[in-house]
C-alpha cells in the first residue's frame, strides 16, 4: 500500500512538472500498453485544464493539431485513451473558443468530416470518434472549474454551433445504413448539448427523429432519455408554435404504448409513459393557454390518465403510474391559477376528469388478492406502502378541487357495496374507499360534509375479516377525531369499535392511535364513555398486549380522558389506574435488582410519566391556544400531587437501590419532570421533598437528568420567594459536587457539563440575584465554562456560548462577574479564538459571534483590550492570519454593535481563514 | 446540481466537521472535499425524496412569506403539528421550502 501511495505521489508530481507537456505524446505511442497511453492522455488533459499559462508562446497550434492527429490514431480504441484526449481537446477548445479560435467547432467537425487532418482512421471511426469529442464538449463545460460569468459565455458562443452540429446529428439519425453505435453516439451527444440550453424550435426535426427510434428495441432507453432531455427543456415554453407540434407526435405513440400494456413489456410502457408526462408536467401552463388546441391538450391528458391507470399492482406489474402522480397536482395547480373565463371553461372539461382520476387512484391503491400479496417480497409491499401514501396525498390535493362532492361520491360507492347483497363485495374495494375517506379526513376539514354521519353509520356494517381492513377502518376513525369534537354524540357509535379492536394485537397502532386521537380531540365529551374506556385500556395494559411504546400512548390518551372529567370523580379513577402499576413497582423494587427487573420498572415509571405528561389540569377548552406556562391559581389538592406523594417513598426505595443506573434515574427524572411541565405552580407542595431527592440523587452518583429536572424549577418557581430557598440550596449542592467533577476531569462526562452549563444560564436569567450571594461561585462557574469549551461535543460546546452570552450581560450589576472578567477576560477570548480558529466544528461559529457579540455590546471596552492581547502572539490561533488580517478583524467585532448576523459574517470569515479555506469553492456560502 | 440546505443538518455538519479535519491534516485537498460534499447534497437529496413518505400536518398562523431564487419560507406563529399521534405546539415556526421536482436535476447553477 506504501509503495502505491509513493508511486502515485511521484506520478502526480511529474504530472504537475513542465516536463510533463513533452513527455505525454512519448507515453501514447502505439507500442505502449493502453494504461500508459491511458496515462499519457490524462496527463495532456491536467496540463491543458490545470496548466494552461505554462504552455510557451506561440505552442498552441502544434498542440491542437498532434491532439487532433492522437484523436485519429485511437479512432478505433482503446476508447477509454479516445475519450480522455477527446476531453483535452475539448478543454482546449474552450480556453481559446472565445478569443482565439471562434470557429472551433466548425473547424473540427470539417476536419473530421473531410479527413484531411485525420488521416489515420477510416470514415466510421472518425465519424465515432468526432461524435465522442462532440459529447464531452458541453460536459468539459460543465464540470471544469470556470468563473460563472465566463461559464456563461462559453455556453452562449458553443450554443451558436448548434446548428451546424444539430444538422450533422440529424443526417447521421436518418441514414438508414447507420450503425447502431453510431445513433447511440448520436442521441447521447444530444443530451449533452441540450445542457446549452437549446432552444426547442432548433431542434424540432431531431426531436422528430428520436421519436421514430422509439420503434427500434436496441435504442429505445437512450432514445427515450434523450427525448425526454429535449422536451424538459423549461425554455421551451417560449416556443408555443414547436410545443404545438410535439403534441400530436407524442399522440402517436399511444399505439405502441397500448400494445407494450397488452404484452405485459414494462420497459417500453414506461418509457412512453416518461414522455407523455414530461411534456404534460413541463409545458402545463403553455398548453392550457392555447385554448384553441383545447382539443389536443386533452387528448394528451387522456394518454396520461391511461398511463395512471396501468393494468395490475404497482411495483409487480407496472411501474408507470406512479410517474403521472405529479402531473395531476400541475393540472390542478395550472387550471385554477389561470383567469376566471378560461378557469370556467376548463373546470367544465375537467372535473369530469378529476372524479374519474379519484376512481382510477383508489382502484389502483387497491390491496391485491391475499394469495398473491403473500408471494410478494418485503422490498415490493414497502414500495407499494409508499405508493399508496403518493396516492392519499393526490387524493387530498384533488379534494380542493372537487370538494364535499368527492366525499359524497365515495360514500355513495362505499353505501352500494355494503348494501348490495346480489354483488358480495371484496375486502379490498371496501378498504380503498375508506382510504380514500381518511386520505382526505386526515388534513382537510371535513366539517362542510354532510356524509360523515353515514359514513360512521356505515362503518358496523364492514365485516373486518382482514388486518389491513380492520387497520383502515380504525385509521378513518381517527383521522375523523376532530369532527368527532364537534359531534360528540356520534361517539357511541364509534367507540365500540376502537375499543373492540384494542385487545387485538395485530391492530395495536392503528387502534391505540386512533383511541389517542379521540382522547385528545374530544377529551371533554367522553364522560359518558369514561369507565368503558378506561375498564378496556387497564385490561390490555394489565395483560401485556401492547409493545411499550403502544401502552405510552394508551397512558398519554388516560392522561386526556382523565383530566377533563368532573373534579369529584378525578382522584378516584386516577388512584384505581396507577394503583396496580405501583403495586407491581413496589414487588419490584423489593426484589434485589437485576437486568430482568430493570425494564420493568423503566417501563411502568414510563407509563407514570405519560400519563402525567397529558394530564394537564391547567389547560382548558381551548384548542388552538399554544401551551405557555401560564400562571393560574394552584389547584388545591392536584390529584397528581396526590399520587406522586404517596409514590415518593416507593421512589426513594427504587433510587436507593438503583442509583446507578442512569436509565432508571431518567425515568424517575421524567417522572417528575413531565409532572412539572403539566402542573406548574401545582407542583408546590412536592419542592421541598424533590428538591433533597435531588440533592441526593446527584451526591451519590451526578447524572445530568438530575441537572434538567433542577433547571425546570428553577424556571418555574425562580420568581417565587417562598419555595426558592430549597432550590436555592439544592442549586449551591449540585454546583459544588460539578465543580469537583471539574476538578477531578470532567472529559467522560459531557453530558453532565452540557446540563450545568445550561442549568446556570438559566439561573442567571430567572434569579440573577443569587450570584450577588458568597454562597454560589460564579467565579469558579467561570472557569468551568473555560474548561468545557476545549471539549469536542457541539451540544455542550452551544450550552457553554450560552452560558457565557448570559453571563457576560450582568456585569454591570454582578460584581463577582465583573471582576472575574476583568481578572480573565483575556484567557475567556483566547479560549474563544482556539475555539473559532481550528478547536471546535465550523458550524458553531454563530453561537460563538453570540458571545463575543454580548461582550460587544455590554463590556467593549475590555473586548477591545482582551481580543488586541489574546490576539498578539504571531501565529495564533493560527499560522494563516496575518498581523494585518487580525487588526482588521479586532475593528469589526468592536465596531459591531447592532447586528448579530454581520458579527456571525465576520466570525465565520475567521473561522474560514484560520483553516485555510476562505476562497476555496468547498467553502462558498450556499 | 442537488439542493444544497441539507448541508446544515446533524449529518451534513458532522460530515463537513470530518472533511475540515481532514484537510487541516493535508490528508485530503478542499477540491476533494467539495466532490464529498457535492456527493452528499446528491445522495441525501435522492434519499428524502424517494425514501421518505412520513406525513405531518401542521396549521398556524402566517406571519411572513417570501419566494426569491425559487426557495419558499414562510414564517408562521403558534403552530400546531399533528402526526399521526402526536400534537406538538410551537410558538415561531421557519419553513424552507425548495421545489422537489428539481432535485438532481441541472436546475440550478
Amino acid at each position: 500500500m506504501d509503495k502505491k501511495n509513493v508511486a502515485q505521489k511521484w506520478l502526480t508530481q511529474a504530472q504537475a512538472s513542465p516536463q510533463a507537456w513533452h513527455f505525454c505524446w512519448a507515453l501514447l505511442r502505439p507500442d505502449k500498453v493502453p494504461e500508459i497511453q491511458f496515462f499519457g492522455a490524462s496527463t495532456l488533459h491536467a496540463k491543458i485544464s490545470s496548466h494552461w499559462s505554462d504552455l510557451p508562446p506561440g505552442q498552441l497550434d502544434s498542440l491542437r493539431s498532434q491532439l487532433i492527429t492522437q484523436i485519429g490514431q485511437f479512432a478505433s480504441g482503446p476508447k477509454l485513451v479516445l475519450t480522455r484526449l477527446c476531453v483535452a481537446l475539448a478543454s482546449l477548445v474552450l480556453h481559446v473558443l472565445a478569443e482565439t479560435w471562434p470557429t472551433a467547432v466548425p473547424d473540427l467537425l470539417c476536419a473530421f468530416q473531410t479527413g484531411e487532418s485525420v488521416t489515420e482512421a477510416d470514415g466510421q471511426a472518425r465519424c465515432l470518434a468526432l461524435l465522442e469529442l462532440l459529447a464531452v464538449l458541453p460536459e468539459e463545460l460543465q464540470s471544469s472549474r470556470i468563473p460563472a460569468s465566463r461559464r456563461s459565455q462559453l455556453r452562449s458562443a458553443l450554443a451558436v454551433d448548434w446548428s451546424s452540429v444539430c444538422s450533422l446529428l440529424q443526417q447521421l439519425l436518418q441514414r438508414p445504413d447507420a450503425p447502431c453505435p453510431v445513433r447511440e453516439r448520436v442521441l447521447r451527444c444530444v443530451s449533452s448539448w441540450l445542457t446549452l440550453d437549446i432552444a426547442l424550435k432548433d431542434s424540432e426535426g431531431l426531436l422528430e427523429s428520436c421519436l421514430a427510434l422509439l420503434k427500434e428495441s436496441e435504442l429505445f432507453d437512450t432514445a427515450v432519455e434523450t427525448i425526454v432531455s429535449i422536451i424538459s427543456q423549461p425554455d421551451c415554453q417560449r416556443f408555443a408554435d414547436s410545443l404545438l407540434k410535439v403534441v400530436p407526435q407524442v399522440l402517436g405513440l399511444q399505439e405502441q404504448l397500448k400494445k407494450a400494456v397488452q404484452d405485459g413489456d414494462m420497459e417500453t410502457s414506461h418509457g412512453i409513459c416518461r414522455i407523455a408526462v414530461a411534456l404534460g408536467e413541463t409545458h402545463c401552463r403553455t398548453l392550457l393557454e392555447q385554448v384553441d388546441h383545447w382539443q389536443g391538450f386533452q387528448a394528451l391528458v387522456s394518454m396520461i390518465m391511461s398511463c395512471t391507470g396501468t393494468p395490475g399492482h404497482y411495483p409487480v406489474d407496472e411501474t408507470s403510474s406512479s410517474l403521472t402522480l405529479t402531473f395531476w397536482y400541475t393540472l390542478q395547480d395550472d387550471i385554477t391559477s389561470l383567469d376566471a373565463e378560461r378557469q370556467t371553461l376548463y373546470l367544465q372539461i375537467y372535473r369530469p376528469v378529476y372524479f374519474q382520476l379519484v376512481d382510477v387512484l383508489l382502484q389502483k391503491a387497491c390491496f391485491p388478492r391475499d394469495e398473491d400479496y403473500a408471494a410478494w417480497s418485503a422490498d415490493d409491499k414497502e414500495q407499494f406502502k409508499t405508493y399508496r401514501v403518493d396516492i392519499s396525498d393526490t387524493l387530498m390535493y384533488v379534494y380542493e378541487l372537487l370538494g364535499p362532492e368527492l366525499l359524497r361520491s365515495l360514500y355513495d360507492k362505499l353505501g352500494t357495496l355494503l348494501t348490495d347483497t346480489t354483488h358480495p363485495s371484496s375486502w379490498q374495494d371496501i378498504e380503498a374507499l375508506l382510504f380514500g375517506f381518511q386520505s382526505i379526513a386526515e388534513t382537510v376539514d371535513v366539517s362542510y360534509s354532510d356524509v360523515i354521519p353515514g359514513l360512521i353509520g356505515l362503518i358496523p356494517l364492514i365485516t373486518a375479516n382482514n388486518v389491513q381492513l380492520a387497520e383502515t377502518i380504525m385509521f378513518t376513525i381517527g383521522s375523523l377525531a376532530e369532527w368527532l369534537a364537534d359531534h360528540s354524540l356520534m361517539l357511541a357509535s364509534v367507540l365500540p369499535v376502537v375499543l373492540h379492536g384494542l385487545s387485538n394485537a395485530d391492530l395495536s397502532v392503528a387502534c391505540v392511535s386512533a383511541l389517542k386521537r379521540i382522547c385528545r380531540e374530544c377529551r371533554h365529551d367522553l364522560h359518558l364513555h369514561a369507565n368503558d374506556i378506561m375498564a378496556v385500556s387497564q385490561a390490555v395494559l394489565v395483560k401485556d398486549i401492547h409493545k411499550s411504546p403502544q401502552c405510552m400512548w394508551i397512558m398519554q390518551a388516560l392522561g386526556f380522558l382523565l383530566s377533563a372529567l368532573p373534579s369529584d370523580e378525578i382522584l378516584g379513577k386516577l388512584l384505581s389506574l396507577v394503583t396496580p402499576h405501583i403495586q407491581q413497582l413496589e414487588k419490584l423494587a423489593n426484589e434485589p435488582p437485576s437486568s430482568a427487573n430493570k425494564l420493568p420498572i423503566v417501563h411502568i415509571l414510563g407509563l407514570l410519566s405519560d400519563l402525567f405528561s397529558t394530564f394537564d389540569l391547567n389547560k382548558q377548552s381551548e384548542r388552538s391556544e399554544v401551551m405557555r406556562p401560564v400562571q393560574t391559581q394552584p389547584h388545591h389538592n392536584n390529584p397528581v400531587v396526590v399520587v406522586l406523594q404517596q409514590a415518593f417513598p416507593l421512589i426513594q426505595t427504587i433510587l436507593s437501590k438503583w442509583l446507578n443506573e442512569p436509565e432508571v434515574v431518567e425515568a424517575v427524572c421524567a417522572v417528575f419532570e413531565k409532572s412539572l411541565k403539566t402542573l406548574l405552580h401545582d407542583f408546590a407542595p412536592l419542592v421541598t421533598q424533590l428538591c433533597e431527592l435531588i440533592g441526593q440523587m446527584f451526591s451519590a452518583y451526578p447524572q445530568a437528568s438530575a441537572l434538567d429536572l433542577t433547571r425546570q424549577l428553577v424556571h418555574i418557581f425562580g420568581c417565587e420567594k417562598d419555595l426558592f430557598s430549597p432550590i436555592i440550596a439544592l442549586l449551591e449542592l449540585i454546583t459544588n459536587i460539578t465543580m469537583s467533577i471539574f476538578q477531578l476531569g470532567s472529559r467522560d462526562h459531557p453530558d453532565v457539563v452540557e446540563s450545568f452549563m445550561q442549568l446556570h444560564t438559566q439561573a442567571l436569567r430567572r434569579k440573577s440575584d443569587l450570584y450577588l450571594s458568597d454562597r454560589l461561585d460564579i467565579k469558579a462557574v467561570f472557569y468551568c465554562g473555560i474548561l468545557s469549551f476545549k471539549f469536542p461535543e457541539a451540544p455542550t460546546l452551544k450550552a457553554t456560548c450560552l452560558l457565557f452570552t448570559e453571563l457576560i450581560s450582568h456585569c454591570e450589576e454582578i460584581p463577582a462577574v465583573r471582576e472575574v472578567l476583568q481578572e480573565d477576560g483575556k484567557l475567556l477570548l483566547q479560549t474563544l479564538l482556539e475555539a473559532i480558529g481550528g478547536q471546535s466544528p465550523r458550524s458553531l461559529a454563530e453561537h460563538f459571534a453570540e458571545v463575543l457579540f454580548s461582550a460587544s455590546c455590554n463590556c467593549p471596552s475590555m473586548l477591545s483590550v482582551w481580543l488586541r492581547e489574546a490576539l498578539l502572539p504571531p501565529g495564533f490561533p493560527s499560522s494563516h492570519l496575518t498581523t494585518e488580517y487580525k487588526e482588521h478583524f479586532c475593528q469589526q467585532i468592536l465596531r459591531e454593535q447592532v447586528s448579530k448576523r454581520r458579527m456571525k459574517d465576520i466570525v465565520k470569515e475567521f473561522a474560514l481563514l484560520s483553516r485555510g479555506l476562505q476562497g476555496t469553492e468547498y467553502a462558498a456560502n450556499y | 446540481m442537488a439542493y444544497q440546505l441539507y448541508r446544515n443538518t446533524t449529518l451534513g455538519n458532522s460530515l463537513q466537521e470530518s472533511l475540515d479535519e481532514l484537510i487541516q491534516t493535508q490528508q485530503i485537498t478542499p477540491q476533494l472535499a467539495l466532490q464529498v460534499l457535492l456527493q452528499f447534497d446528491k445522495a441525501i437529496n435522492t434519499a428524502l425524496a424517494n425514501r421518505v413518505r412520513n406525513r405531518v400536518n401542521f396549521r398556524g398562523s402566517l406571519n411572513t412569506y417570501r419566494f426569491c431564487d425559487n426557495v419558499w419560507t414562510f414564517v408562521l406563529n403558534d403552530v400546531e403539528f399533528r402526526e399521526v399521534t402526536d400534537l406538538v405546539k410551537v410558538d415561531k415556526v421557519k419553513i424552507v421550502a425548495c421545489d422537489g421536482k428539481n432535485t438532481g436535476s441541472n436546475a440550478a447553477d
